[in-house]
């Protein structure tokens, strides 16, 4: 694998990474720009609007035909919120001239095409984006927020963390608000469009066997061409001290058969290397099946199917999630509390502590087998500023030892026991 | 070892029948560093009634075995879990139960082989105890009320429900609170004993490695163990005819969620893997991202994402399951009806079914970047009868005609259910 990174103009930036693994090639490209509760809606909208319909291919059922023809290129749009930013993804995967029945066909740079296509140059009508394309995505949107009833468990995450930031950017839900919608119209959506092309962070990303003319196909691309140069308006994930004096506690009613109880941690890091060690502290406390929540609150007590941790390393949070019977709430809770102030006191082997960053580091070592999770890595560090090629991350993971997560453990308290019960 | 080669997508498989009946398969990855191994039983949720090889009375025991089974093969007579012991090797270890199998797995980059002791060691040495056993039916209880909670599971289950009479593929797969509460260590034991011979088990791997050596290892930690006979599984005839057109559940969803359902016949051995790609080819036709029909769903605002389509087969039973969400089900369910007869009268367009074609081989190829996905297909196809390189050959020869012969065959109005989960 050989990876460079070239400005193609200021603020947008190629990352190639050339790669003899995959039967495909994969390329994203992502748009950055701030979380805010103005633009968030209109931000949702975009990717699905871009997808409707370009200059040269109008209609979806065009494009879809396209892709078809390259060998079901699959051509996907998404949303994710990072640190404070609002980002919008858009992929395309194709199969590598090496393996089609033809091997002319080019599939490397017809992709890239269609993508810039698709990103940069959509399909208008008097100067705006169609409006009954804007019309049906507004009304697809407002499905998509409403069903985020669906999947209870989820909910509950998301419920959470609206809670613990509250009136703040990270509160937010990324797919917006209803409410906005019907101030958005072809207009004013294109020209929100046209800002965010224009001062927007861009990365793009390919990955898959190439070769030294990859950066003039990008170049040379006219879409890419038109683009301006830019001081992009996002924000960097920073690292500051926080405690929540005290614990936020949430009750929702809903039909569930099973309650969902999410508990939302702060830790109050004040320096970047910390990182890892929260790290090797989630793992303990609930990444795996050796974890102090799998082995406690699962095959002790027998309470919960689900019983676990994920560290949300550009907010310094842990969100622990169990599904549970509901009138085992209070007994659930005791004993996740326990686990914690047992975290507090040490109460665990530098075994455990081995065991996390065995896992952590076999995690990190295959990175580079999955197109997708390797572009995910890589963005990430874009994003944070934070260049740390993969031997030496495994080597800062290698180094933590007991006393630096019992020091995390004790920087850890509770903002929010949400609890979703029927 | 026999190798198989393929040319269309450039990979190999090694695979061998030792004589104790166990099968292995191996894919090698050069350069990967991710390794897996995928060992399955050719028992699932289904098979809950049978003939234990050497002796004449009919078994039967309570639905929800095979997944309890694999909830408990972890734990260990000298009180270790093999799950914690693999995850502190830093392998990550799972398990999963099917309708037809189970499997049990790992992933991992470094200590392959320490782990390959413990993952052999546990799968051949089950450890049940009253105790134990009870303990593990709160944990299952969680699970299937956590499903209950799974719209998509539910609208799944009585599609199911909608087309099957008898056949055990419309039940839950892990059984239900009730079922479960009757499962005792010597129904385990029992049931273990009959499913987990070498002979009907098969083992897949796929990641950097030199065939024959980790053939000679994995030979190396098998148990002596002698290849059984065969197990009688036993079966109600299943009428050719559905249940019932509808079905419709009431849950908190904001949108419907729907199946429809094609019950078909299972396919000849010969014909399995072309009708399967066939239908792929059809159902995309049909009402696929490009189709006449779904643009027609999305401007009148019924759906707007691509449904998802499947065809599920096994030795006794076949199905189309068409899944997504729709504002109003009933109305696609009979756009969809009406657009099948129409490709009926006028035959498929030849133009559209090479796009296809190119598109589904594109799909296959794209199943070979990763070693889970290569292993769990090469497994689960395995236990079907089929060799997952079959799907690249096969494609090439399927026209318009054959097309329009499986569009006749299946797609039988009579034969079409809708389930759907509304508010």
């Amino acid at each position: 694998m050989e990876y460079n990174e070239i400005d193609i103009k200021n603020g947008i930036r190629l990352h190639s990474i050339n790669t003899q693994k995959f039967k495909t090639n994969l390329i994203s490209v992502i748009l950055t720009t701030k979380l805010d509760k103005e633009n968030v809606t209109k931000n949702a909208l975009i990717p699905v609007i871009l997808r409707r319909g370009t200059a040269n291919l109008k209609t979806q059922e065009e494009i879809n035909k396209k892709l078809e023809e390259m060998y079901g290129a699959s051509l996907d749009c998404g949303l994710d919120k990072t640190a404070d930013n609002q980002v919008l993804k858009f992929y395309i995967e194709s199969v590598n001239d090496e393996f089609l029945p033809h091997n002319d066909e080019n599939m490397l740079k017809q992709s890239l095409e269609n993508i810039f296509e698709v990103v940069f140059n959509p399909y208008l009508e008097n100067n705006y984006f169609k409006k009954e394309y804007v019309e049906q995505e507004k009304e697809n949107l407002k499905q998509i927020i409403e069903g985020k009833i669906d999947n209870k468990a989820r909910y509950a995450l998301d419920r959470c963390i609206e809670e613990m930031y509250k009136d703040q950017p990270y509160g937010l839900y990324k797919y917006g608000y209803v409410e906005d919608l019907k101030n958005i119209d072809e207009k004013n959506l294109y020209e929100y469009y046209c800002e965010l092309i224009k001062k927007c962070k861009i990365d793009i990303f390919v990955s898959g066997i190439l070769d030294d003319k990859i950066e003039d196909l990008v170049k040379n691309n006219e879409n890419i061409n038109k683009l301006n140069e830019r001081n992009p308006e996002y924000i960097m994930p920073d690292i500051k001290p926080k405690k929540s004096d005290q614990e936020n506690v949430v009750q929702e009613s809903m039909e569930v058969n099973q309650g969902k109880l999410i508990i939302g941690l702060d830790l109050s890091l004040d320096n970047e290397d910390l990182r890892y060690d929260a790290m090797i502290y989630n793992s303990i406390l609930g990444g795996s099946a050796n974890s102090k929540l799998f082995q406690n609150v699962r095959e002790k007590a027998s309470l919960a199917y689900t019983a676990s941790s994920t560290y949300y390393r550009f907010k310094n949070n842990i969100l622990i999630n169990c599904g549970i019977e509901i009138e085992n709430y209070e007994k659930t809770l005791e004993i996740i509390k326990q686990q914690l102030e047992d975290m507090k006191r040490g109460n665990f082997t530098d075994e455990e502590v081995e065991n996390a960053k065995q896992g952590i580091i076999a995690a990190i070592k295959s990175i580079d087998d999955e197109q997708d999770t390797e572009i995910t890595y890589f963005f990430g560090q874009e994003l944070s500023n934070n260049k740390l090629d993969i031997d030496a991350y495994m080597e800062r993971v290698n180094k933590v030892n007991k006393q630096n997560v019992i020091d995390i453990a004790n920087k850890i308290s509770i903002n929010t026991i949400y609890f979703l019960k029927n | 070892m026999q190798i198989i080669e393929n040319s269309k997508v450039k990979e190999k498989l090694y695979i061998e029948k030792l004589e104790n009946g166990l099968t292995i398969m191996i894919i090698p990855k050069k350069g990967i560093q991710k390794k897996y191994i995928i060992w399955g039983t050719n028992y699932g949720s289904n098979d809950s009634t049978f003939i234990v090889p050497g002796e004449n009375q009919i078994t039967e025991v309570p639905k929800g075995v095979a997944h309890f089974l694999e909830h408990k093969m972890f734990e260990q007579e000298n009180g270790r879990n093999s799950l914690d012991v693999l995850t502190s090797l830093g392998v990550s270890a799972n398990a999963y139960t099917t309708n037809n199998h189970t499997a049990y797995l790992y992933e991992c980059t470094d200590n392959f082989y320490e782990a390959l002791d413990e993952f052999m060691d546990y799968v051949q040495h089950p450890y049940f105890t009253d105790e134990n056993v009870e303990k593990e039916k709160g944990i299952i209880g969680q699970e299937i009320m956590m499903y209950d909670d799974y719209p998509e599971w539910k609208v799944y289950l009585n599609a199911l429900e909608c087309m099957y009479h008898k056949n055990p593929v419309k039940l839950d797969i892990t059984g239900t609170i009730e079922t479960i509460s009757k499962i005792d260590k010597d129904i385990l034991y029992k049931c273990y004993n009959t499913f987990y011979n070498p002979s009907n088990m098969a083992m897949v791997i796929s990641g950097d490695f030199e065939p024959e050596k980790l053939l000679g290892e994995i030979k190396k930690r098998l148990i002596d163990k002698k290849a059984n006979g065969e197990i009688k599984r036993i079966f109600e005839e299943e009428p050719k005819e559905i249940v019932k057109e509808k079905a419709e559940q009431n849950m908190e969803v904001s949108k419907p969620l729907y199946t429809i359902g094609v019950k078909d016949v299972p396919p000849e051995e010969k014909e399995k893997v072309k009708k399967h790609i066939a239908l792929e080819i059809l159902l995309n036709i049909l009402i696929g991202a490009s189709s006449e029909l779904y643009k027609k769903l999305y401007d009148i605002g019924n759906s707007y994402s691509v449904p998802s389509i499947e065809y599920e087969f096994d030795k006794n039973y076949a199905h189309i399951l068409i899944n997504g969400q729709s504002n109003n089900p009933e109305e696609l369910f009979e756009m969809l009806k009406k657009q099948i007869n129409k490709f009926i009268q006028e035959g498929i367009n030849e133009e559209e079914a090479e796009r296809t074609k190119k598109m589904i081989y594109g799909e296959y190829i794209k199943e070979y970047n990763d070693v889970i996905d290569i292993s769990r297909m090469f497994l689960s196809d395995y236990f079907k009868g089929i060799n997952s390189f079959d799907y690249l050959e096969e494609i090439e020869a399927i026209n318009v005609e054959y097309l329009n012969q499986v569009l006749k065959d299946v797609f039988n109005e009579k034969k079409m259910i809708l389930s759907v989960i509304k508010n």
